[in-house]
């Protein structure tokens, strides 16, 4: 058991992008480092428990211990001690530390005590971001400065969604009605992955995105760049892909800033060519995988919002030309 | 009482056995009112519903043996974890407790003829019967519930869930409260009112302690998940607001009305388990269990503070930070009542007599998954660590530890126990033991990794996980665990299957337990005491001059009670002899009234209110008859 | 009697059950029994116990009433008028004269008065029926003023009251029961405890229905 927990904890520390415990801010730090002591503890009261069951096991057939034997005294005053007397303190201990001290950290930041603020909307199965005071909107993927403290506002459009980077902080739920909020600060420029961890229907398991935190003037480029209307087609096939676009269903979904296409039930795809994956990070962003997806996104993602519109493998090259080039 | 009975007792337990037969063959367990038969009963149905509840946990185990696992869709993926949580928990653990091993053994151990409410307690069973038979009609269909078990909404209302498969998860928990309320209002009456004269409270066995606080946490928490069910179908058949935060209604009422359900439910999960370890343990350690009054205390504690923690599943839907934190404070404070019981257990052992037989390893078993999952328990009640793993397999890890680990183990060991009272055959201890390690080994391998995978950050409820993310070896691992349980409990079975025919005899008292039961022949007749028995401490077996009173009463055929169905009411408290009861014979009404509820419960599925009305008044009839009976047998 | 004189003397003995002859074999004698008993028989436990249930489920559905009430900016929300004071408290003032009736019905039961057992009984059942109809009146002239689909407001106040009037019918359903039993086989043990057990149903449906009134005018107090 200690064994295991320590292979655990080998394990553990191998880091995996998803990880609690590799953390990249100083909130996620202090979590995880509550977690080792708990660990800790924990194997202690264990290891003690079970080696008295041990000793149990070796004198059996034996009546009592040596020396105490079935005195119910002795016997009384160990439930007192380690039933009521340790627990105690121990609890004490934990519940100060985590629940009094370390949940400052974790609670939403005071409001306006922040510089920027983003807005992140669940829906079924992707996230929409939105920056205040910006016209940019993307999806599944949220770019913050790094060494900044960022305001996330969770909010939902459909069902209950769960916000979680573990690697940066606590999760937040997206409850309808509500507009929760939580801090987000990443200590190195990087990216980190995170998930919707609130069952949310049939592709919850297929809810992932990025947060990606960039040096403060790389930030203020690329918001810059966002905020800008989609680029106009330039070669023969991208015209053929927007005409394409705006006359099939397409923008009946989706928001191409700077053309007709105005949708609100799919992510704004206005620069999606500039995004590193597709479909809330289950696909690579290339064309072969973006045609994939538009040719059936079903096949991707089984009971997607998005349907599969039976297009020939024409219409499907022509529309990969032109989303490829939205940068 | 068969061992001790001699010729001058012979002709009073031949009267005794006509006055209480029973119908014969198959309509005999239709009709039955007999606790030990309904017990039974209720026994093969429970393991039947582990078993396909052990199916789905399965299929879930090997659709995530490995990356992008295509064994089921992602429809089919929900509707089986859902149906396996619906499954365990309200088909599964609280009828195999309450129903299979209290109904067989509180009147036995509180020297009763039967259940206060027999009919009652037959109306139990049917009822739960057909809610499980209605809830499993549904997947048959491929309409199962789909939202997990603690079904959220907006997710579960009209909107995002179209189909009814909502609905049979709604109507269908409605359904089977009805039977957890009845039976555990027959459970409080049964402990406060048949205890046998000289029961008094201070010797009852800490079974029924255990027991007694089940029934009042069933019986207090249950209205809350009728209610917060209720409300989820008028808001999905008649279009109410309850819960549509447009109209002014509030997703998080479903979520508090759940957990504070759904809170208690966990200790009315693992407080029998509690109560079979403590009348398991000082049958193997030979020795009185240390603290008596306090365990009970703390048995009944438990069940109390559970009411008070709910919100400790709600840490991360954003409420302010003070109301999280006092709950967090009071889900700490519970552990103090299970630590004095755990060391209660362990002391016990320490300072007794130990010997390690099948049922004592299950128990042993017990208290180590017990320790795992409260202290993961503990770490999940420190609030910022919680809102990390929160909805993560490690949480999965924790619940699997002490409901598997802890309140199954001591389920398995029950089996094991009480085999031999129940068929008068021993089961074989080398297959025993080997089952033992089995089950236990596979428990570990299974889920001890849930809590690393969790920690890597793997959200619960995904039918599929992509690779690199570290998951991939700790799932494959956990899924061969699974079957390596699996062969675990099947062996068991089969020990247990095998031995029902081969097994040696077993005699009356073969592990020199310490309760009435075991005074009882093996299986015990059906009027279970021929003569109400002496009590004068908690361990009336160990008190061998009153099973010897007993004994020269039962020969001189004084208190015999053999003029119809007869048991003594005792006072609440201190169980003076009150009054003479005459219980009522066998009846098919209950079965009749069950069956008019699940008309009742159908028709609604299907929109059909009024053919619902009529079953409705169908049922008053059935009532009416099954009272007509009575007053006649009177 | 005797007998469990003799266990309180010294528990823990039993005494010899010969003592008492079983309640059920002495037909007309229950009173006798009743004043026999040292304790509250299990039929009554029964009733104690299911009322717990029905107390905590009016419990939560008040809860519910005003966690929404609480959230809500406005309730009732805009463009439903807060609800009329006078009729409703009228009849619930009339319905918890109920208890009295029954009060006294179990009095006599206890000393076997069967006849005014049936006709304090069917008084009570009489008034109870009155209060149906005035609420069904009342619930339809609510029912025109918004629906229970218009809005969370409407969706608990009619569940509320529904709930309400279901335990209303149900208690009137048991008396109805009881009535024709005493009248078929006259007072026995059995139904001696019905009678108790009805009218502590009704005691505690009572107290409830303060509850709820005040819960549904709380708007308007
Ligand atoms: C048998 C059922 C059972 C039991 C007994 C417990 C026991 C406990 N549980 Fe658990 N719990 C569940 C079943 C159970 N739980 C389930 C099913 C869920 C998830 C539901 C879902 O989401 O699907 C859950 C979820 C759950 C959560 C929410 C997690 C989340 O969703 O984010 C929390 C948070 O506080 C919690 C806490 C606790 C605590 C503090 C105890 C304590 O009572 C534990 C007390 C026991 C011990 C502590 C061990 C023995 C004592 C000692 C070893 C003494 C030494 C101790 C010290 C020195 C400190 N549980
Ligand atoms: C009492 C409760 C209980 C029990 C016993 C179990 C037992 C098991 N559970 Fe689970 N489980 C839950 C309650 C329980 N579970 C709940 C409440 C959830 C949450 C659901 C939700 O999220 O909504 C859950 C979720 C859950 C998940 C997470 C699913 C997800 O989130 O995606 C997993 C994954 O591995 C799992 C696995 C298992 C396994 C391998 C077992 C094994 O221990 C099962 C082993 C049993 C058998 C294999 C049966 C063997 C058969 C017999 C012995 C009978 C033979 C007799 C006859 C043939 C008549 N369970
Ligand atoms: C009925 C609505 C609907 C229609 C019509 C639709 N989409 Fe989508 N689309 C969606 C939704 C919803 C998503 C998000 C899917 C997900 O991630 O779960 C999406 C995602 C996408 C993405 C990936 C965006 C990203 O950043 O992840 C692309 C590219 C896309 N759609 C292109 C198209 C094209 C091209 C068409 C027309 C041929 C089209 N869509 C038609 C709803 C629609
Ligand atoms: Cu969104 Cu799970
Ligand atoms: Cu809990």
């Amino acid at each position: 058991m200690l064994v295991l927990s320590l292979a655990g904890g080998g394990l553990i520390t191998g880091c995996s992008p998803q990880s609690i415990l590799s953390t990249h801010s100083p909130q996620a730090h202090n979590i995880a480092l509550l977690w080792w002591w708990m660990l800790g503890a924990a194997v202690i009261v264990f290891a003690g428990a079970v080696v008295l069951l041990v000793v149990a096991y070796f004198r059996r057939g034996v009546a009592g211990l040596p020396f105490v034997g079935e005195r119910e005294g002795i016997a009384q005053s160990m439930v007192l001690v380690f039933g009521i007397a340790v627990p105690a303190v121990a609890l004490v201990i934990l519940f100060s530390v985590s629940d009094i001290y370390l949940i400052r950290q974790t609670a939403p930041p005071a409001p306006n005590s922040t510089r920027m603020t983003v807005e992140v909307i669940g829906h079924q199965w992707w996230w929409e971001v939105r920056y205040p005071g910006s016209a940019a909107v993307t999806a599944n993927e949220i770019h913050i400065p790094a060494r900044t403290r960022v305001n996330v506002v969770a909010t939902t459009a459909d069902v209950i969604h769960s916000f979680w980077v573990p690697g940066l902080n606590r999760k937040i739920d997206m409850v309808p009605g509500r507009r929760n909020r939580v801090l987000l600060y990443a200590s190195s420029p990087g990216v980190y992955r995170g998930q919707c961890s609130q069952f949310c229907g049939l592709q919850h398991a297929h809810m992932s995105m990025y947060v990606v935190a960039q040096r403060p003037a790389a930030y203020r480029a690329w918001l810059a760049a966002n905020a800008a209307p989609a680029s106009a087609p330039a070669s023969a096939a991208q015209r053929a892909g927007q005409a394409q676009f705006l006359a099939d269903q397409c923008s009946s979904c989706h928001m191409i800033r700077g053309t007709a296409a105005a949708g609100l039930i799919g992510p704004d795809l206005t620069h999606v060519a500039s995004r590193m994956t597709l479909a809330s990070a289950e696909i690579p962003n290339r064309p072969a995988w973006l045609a994939a997806w538009i040719r059936n996104p079903q096949a991707i993602k089984p009971g997607d919002r998005m349907p599969d519109l039976g297009l020939s493998a024409r219409q499907v090259s022509s529309l990969v030309a032109y989303l490829d080039s939205l940068r | 009482m068969s061992a001790t009975a001699t010729t001058g007792a012979r002709p009073h337990l031949d009267r005794l056995g006509r006055v209480w037969e029973e119908r014969p063959g198959l309509l005999g367990w239709l009709t039955t009112t007999d606790h030990k038969r309904i017990g039974i009963l209720y026994f093969f149905t429970a393991l039947a519903f582990f078993a396909a509840g052990g199916v789905e946990a399965l299929l879930i185990r090997t659709q995530l043996i490995g990356p992008n696992g295509h064994v089921l869709s992602p429809a089919a993926y929900d509707e089986v974890f859902t149906m396996h949580g619906i499954t365990m928990i309200f088909l599964f653990v609280i009828p195999m407790t309450t129903g299979a091993f209290g109904n067989y053994l509180i009147p036995l151990m509180i020297g009763a003829r039967d259940m206060a409410f027999p009919r009652m307690n037959a109306l139990s069973y049917w009822i739960y019967v057909a809610s499980g038979i209605f809830m499993y009609v549904a997947l048959v269909q491929g309409h199962a519930p789909n939202a997990g078990w603690f079904d959220y909404v907006p997710l579960a209302s009209k909107q995002f869930s179209p189909g009814n498969n909502i609905d049979f998860y709604g109507y269908g928990l409605i359904f089977n409260g009805i039977s957890s309320t009845a039976a555990s209002i027959n459970f409080i009456v049964t402990i406060f009112k048949l205890r046998a004269p000289g029961m008094s409270l201070n010797r009852m066995p800490l079974f029924c302690f255990a027991f007694l606080a089940v029934a009042f946490a069933l019986l207090f928490a249950l209205p809350s998940l009728s209610i917060a069910a209720v409300f989820l179908e008028l808001d999905r058949q008649l279009g109410f607001h309850f819960y549509d935060a447009a109209h002014g209604g509030d997703p998080l009422l479903w979520q508090n009305l759940f957990w504070i359900f759904g809170h208690p439910e966990v200790y009315i999960i693992i407080l029998p388990a509690f109560g079979i370890a403590t009348s398991i343990i000082p049958a193997f350690a030979h020795r009185k269990m240390v603290f008596f009054p306090l365990v009970a205390l703390a048995e009944l504690l438990v069940a109390f503070l559970g009411f008070g923690v709910w919100l400790h599943h709600m840490f991360t839907v954003g409420y302010a930070t003070l109301t999280t934190v006092y709950f967090a404070a009071a889900s700490l404070i519970i552990v103090i009542p299970s630590a004095i019981q755990l060391f209660a257990w362990i002391t016990t052992i320490l300072t007794g007599t130990p010997v390690f037989k099948t049922p004592m390893l299950f128990i042993i078993g017990f208290i180590v998954y017990f320790i795992i999952g409260g202290l993961s328990g503990i770490t999940l009640a420190a609030i910022p660590f919680d809102q990390q793993v929160h909805d993560s397999y490690y949480v999965i890890a924790h619940f699997h530890f002490v409901i598997f680990g802890a309140a199954v183990f001591p389920i398995l060991g029950g089996m094991y126990f009480w085999f031999p009272k129940l068929t008068g055959r021993m089961y074989h201890e080398g297959v025993g033991k080997l089952s033992f390690w089995l089950t236990f080994l596979g428990t570990l391998i299974t889920f001890f990794p849930m809590h690393i995978v969790g920690i890597l950050g793997m959200p619960r409820r995904n039918y599929t996980y992509p690779p690199g993310l570290g998951w991939t070896l700790l799932n494959f691992i956990e899924t061969l665990g699974s079957y390596l349980l699996t062969a675990g409990l099947v062996l068991i079975v089969l020990n247990l299957l095998i031995s029902r025919f081969r097994g040696p005899e077993a005699g009356d008292d073969p592990f020199d337990g310490d309760t009435l039961e075991w005074s009882l022949s093996s299986p015990p007749p059906p009027y279970n005491f021929a003569v109400i028995p002496t009590i004068s401490s908690p361990y009336p077996m160990w008190d061998k001059e009153d099973r010897e009173a007993d004994r020269q009463r039962l020969e001189r055929g004084e208190g015999l009670l053999d003029a119809g169905h007869l048991t003594p009411a005792t006072t609440a408290q201190d169980a003076v002899a009150d009054e003479i009861l005459s219980m009522p014979a066998y009846s098919i009404w209950p079965l009749a009234s069950a069956v008019t509820l699940a008309g009742v419960f159908s028709m609604l599925l299907m929109g059909h209110f009024f053919i619902a009305l009529g079953f409705i008044v169908l049922g008053v009839l059935a009532v009416f008859a099954w009272h007509h009976r009575e007053v006649a047998a009177g | 009697m005797s007998a469990s004189a003799s266990g309180a003397a010294e528990p823990g003995r039993p005494p010899g059950m010969s003592g008492r002859p079983p309640a059920e074999r002495s037909p007309g004698a229950a009173p006798v029994v009743a004043g026999g008993r040292l304790s509250q028989p299990t039929g009554w436990w029964g009733m104690v116990l299911f009322l717990c249930a029905e107390g905590t489920l009016f419990g939560s559905l008040m809860a519910t009433y005003f966690y929404l009430d609480f959230i809500a900016h406005r309730w009732p929300p805009k463009g439903i008028a807060p609800p009329g004071v006078v009729l409703p408290l009228i009849a619930t003032a009339g319905l918890i004269t109920t208890s009295l009736p029954l009060l006294l019905a179990v009095r006599a039961s206890r000393l076997g008065r069967r006849r005014r057992v049936l006709g304090l009984i069917s008084l009570a059942v009489l008034i109870q029926l009155g209060y149906v109809a005035g609420q069904v009146l009342l619930f339809r002239h609510d029912l025109r003023q918004f629906q229970p689909n218009g809005s969370a407001y409407g969706s608990i106040y009619f569940t509320l009251l529904g709930a309400h009037h279901a335990h209303v019918v149900l208690g009137i359903l048991l008396e109805l029961g009881v009535l024709g039993h005493v009248l078929r086989r006259g007072l026995r043990n059995y139904w001696l405890i019905g009678v108790r057990s009805v009218a502590l149903y009704w005691h505690v449906v009572n107290a409830l229905a303060i509850l709820v009134v005040l819960t549904q005018l709380s708007p308007s107090l």
